[in-house]
């Protein structure tokens, strides 16, 4: 097992630069999740950790020794790749111990070691198999005991589940983590699949056009997100952002008007904005209420709405209060509903997730007149340049990785 | 009544492939025939399709005679070795090409492909002056040598090498394979059939070859197999069924070549081609 720390790391193709300066450490043991959309970088830093690609600048320590110039074989590192890359004309078996054979392990030893990472990862019976004469997930079995087997000190996942559907993607998830319990190693990841990110990794890393905008733990960056480009790109379904402007701002409380006339408070430190400035409010599909002249008590609902804060005295109860809007769609997903607002001055559509209870959800009819309510604290605002500004969920440190 | 036109078409399918291949096979069954007659009954004015006296005297006196055995036995060292070192030139040179990144990588393939646009006859003289000042004039090395650079092999074996994922590669480079590890371990066995195929062509080109033994080779010892022909002619005279007795002993083992590794050629060349063999 070993730490991975890297240091000002860049690459280049030509003048074109994919990895922009990235500063990272990950810890002994550690299950490290690289995310971003595709072409973000995050599978050529991969495989620049793996040796696969040269470091056109910065420094690759692994296990405390500087690693850029060390052969992949020998930086005690293991990968399983996207296709898997399981050489057809040889067995499972053969597939499993070809690297040890390289090494020039006994042949006695090859055999216990293989034995045993099948027996790990339940492929005992395939072993004599060829790769065509197996499913996809067996394939990514034997991708993954192909790794085991070198007993490395850092496992490179490069988009492993990619190619399995969806129930075999979630069975081998849980696969993964139960694997990197027992074995303790640490393993990097990657993946454009937020699902995956946010269940498997002790630790994720956004990246975005070659750079990192964020990393810390799943909560942390799914409760305190740096940017918009992070609060955006985790969450299913993604982030509400609203246009607004700042009106006011006392006691880390700011007042933000929105396109749709209403105005909102959000549990933000506004201090270097000045009163006008353009911002974005976001708020989570789940974190948004309906409110509707259907509620069985409106003004209840409406009363812990739009800006409201626990323990602040109901001062505009009675009041309509929230975002206005029309219910456009409603998508039934069993004991989850994704309701569509369209609200005024938005060009896409603001979601609310819904949970019901055993009887099912229940809403208005499509085209009704509803206003969205939320709680301060579960909403943050963005500024110009898309910077989350600090608040009860903004992170202290944005760039502390 | 569908049917009874498929089942027509069939059989005029059929005699088609059957007379056409007769046509085919006519030259060779016809040199057959004529090695199984007398001498005499060869230059006979009466046509008979087969020999009205059946013998192997032809074969016998081929075999007495002439240095039939030494010349196949040159032959197959001197296409052997034309394969095996063209074999492992164009794959590693492919693989190079193909996989490896280098600076003038894209020139030196320009180069090397290059040389498909000079015959080789425009290469006999220097070929010949340079084979000389080595001693290598009437020897394997002198036959060999000029004939193990082959651009088209380099290029089917690269254009192969393309194709298959770069992830191969890069899984064994991580389990510890050096280029030359990846290719035989994984590369060789992956395009397997295409390298059959690619080596069987060049076997029976070597083989085959005339032009270059013609020039190289003075001495009746180093001489091979089509070289050889033209001494048994120029030795019995006009002596057909000698001379077809010859041809047959010659062409037999790349035949039986061919027949050994049919289906790999043909699966090999389907690859090569993009379609499923």
């Amino acid at each position: 097992m070993a730490s991975v720390r890297l240091r000002g790391i860049r690459k280049q193709y030509g003048d074109n630069p994919v990895i922009k300066g990235v500063d990272l450490d990950i810890e002994d043991g550690q299950f490290v999740v690289f995310v971003g959309p595709s072409g973000c970088g995050k599978s050529t830093l991969l495989r620049m950790i793996a040796g696969l690609e040269d470091i056109s600048e910065g420094t690759l320590e692994l296990g405390g020794v500087v690693s850029n110039a060390i052969e992949p074989s020998r930086r005690g590192i293991a990968m399983v790749f996207q296709s898997y890359a399981l050489y057809p004309h040889m067995t499972v078996a053969e597939n499993m111990g070809f690297a040890l054979k390289l090494a020039k392990v006994p042949k006695g030893e090859i055999q216990d070691r293989v034995t045993r990472a099948a027996e790990i990862l339940q492929i005992g019976h395939l072993l004599a198999r060829k790769p065509k004469a197996l499913s996809g997930g067996q394939r990514q079995r034997v991708a993954i005991g192909r790794a085991i087997v070198r007993k490395p000190a850092v496992f490179l996942f490069d988009e492993p589940l990619s190619n399995l559907d969806a129930a075999l993607r979630a069975q081998t998830r849980v696969e993964l983590a139960r694997l990197h319990r027992e074995l303790g190693a640490t393993m990097i990841y990657v993946t454009h699949d937020q699902v995956e990110a946010m269940t498997l990794g002790q630790k994720i890393v956004v990246f975005n056009g070659g750079h990192i905008e964020q990393a810390g733990t799943p909560l942390e960056l799914y409760e305190r997100p740096a940017n918009l480009f992070v609060a955006s790109f985790l969450g299913s379904p993604r982030m509400n952002f609203l246009k607004a402007d700042l009106v006011g701002e006392r006691e880390h409380l700011a007042s933000v008007r929105l396109a749709a006339g209403a105005t909102v408070e959000v549990a933000a430190d506004a201090g270097r904005q000045h009163i006008g400035s353009a911002l974005t409010l976001g708020v989570r599909p789940e974190h948004l209420r309906l409110a509707h002249e259907g509620t069985p008590d409106p003004r209840l609902e409406l009363s812990i709405d739009a800006g409201s804060t626990p323990g602040r005295e109901r001062r505009k109860e009675g009041r309509r209060e929230g975002i206005p809007g029309t219910l456009n769609l409603v998508e039934y997903l069993g004991d989850v509903a994704l309701a569509y607002v369209q609200v005024a001055g938005m060009d896409e559509m603001v979601s609310v997730k819904i949970h019901g209870g055993h009887g099912g959800v229940k809403l208005p009819v499509l085209g009704t007149e509803v206003r969205l309510t939320f709680d301060s604290r579960q909403a943050y605002l963005f500024d110009e340049a898309g910077k989350a500004l600090p608040g009860a969920h903004a992170p202290a440190a944005p760039s502390a990785f | 009544m569908k049917r009874r036109t498929n089942l027509g078409w069939t059989l005029v399918g059929a005699v088609a492939a059957v007379a056409l291949a007769l046509l085919w096979a006519f030259p060779l069954l016809w040199a057959l025939s004529t090695s199984l007659r007398p001498e005499l009954e060869t230059v006979s004015n009466s046509f008979h399709w087969l020999p009205q006296t059946w013998t192997l005297d032809a074969y016998a006196k081929t075999l007495q005679a002439g240095n039939v055995l030494r010349w196949l036995l040159n032959s197959f060292v001197v296409a052997l070795a034309v394969t095996v070192v063209t074999m492992a030139i164009s794959l590693t040179a492919a693989y190079a090409f193909s996989q490896l990144r280098f600076r003038g990588r894209n020139l030196l393939f320009g180069v090397a492909m290059l040389a498909f646009l000079l015959p080789f006859e425009a290469l006999l003289v220097p070929l010949f002056r340079t084979m000389n000042q080595l001693g290598l004039i009437n020897t394997y090395a002198g036959i060999v040598l000029p004939q193990v650079v082959s651009p088209v092999v380099i290029y089917v074996f690269k254009g192969f090498f393309d194709e298959i994922p770069a992830d191969f590669r890069e899984a064994a480079t991580m389990d510890g394979a050096g280029p030359l590890r990846v290719l035989w371990s994984v590369y060789l066995p992956i395009s397997g059939n295409i390298v059959w195929a690619m080596a069987i062509v060049t076997f029976i080109a070597a083989w085959n070859n005339f032009l270059w033994p013609f020039i190289i080779v003075t001495s009746n010892e180093m001489m091979t197999v089509p070289l050889g022909l033209t001494q048994t002619y120029d030795a019995f005279g006009v002596r057909y069924a000698q001379l077809m007795a010859a041809a047959l002993l010659g062409a037999l083992p790349v035949g039986l070549a061919y027949a050994l590794f049919q289906r790999k050629v043909t699966q090999g060349f389907l690859a090569a081609s993009g379609l499923k063999g």
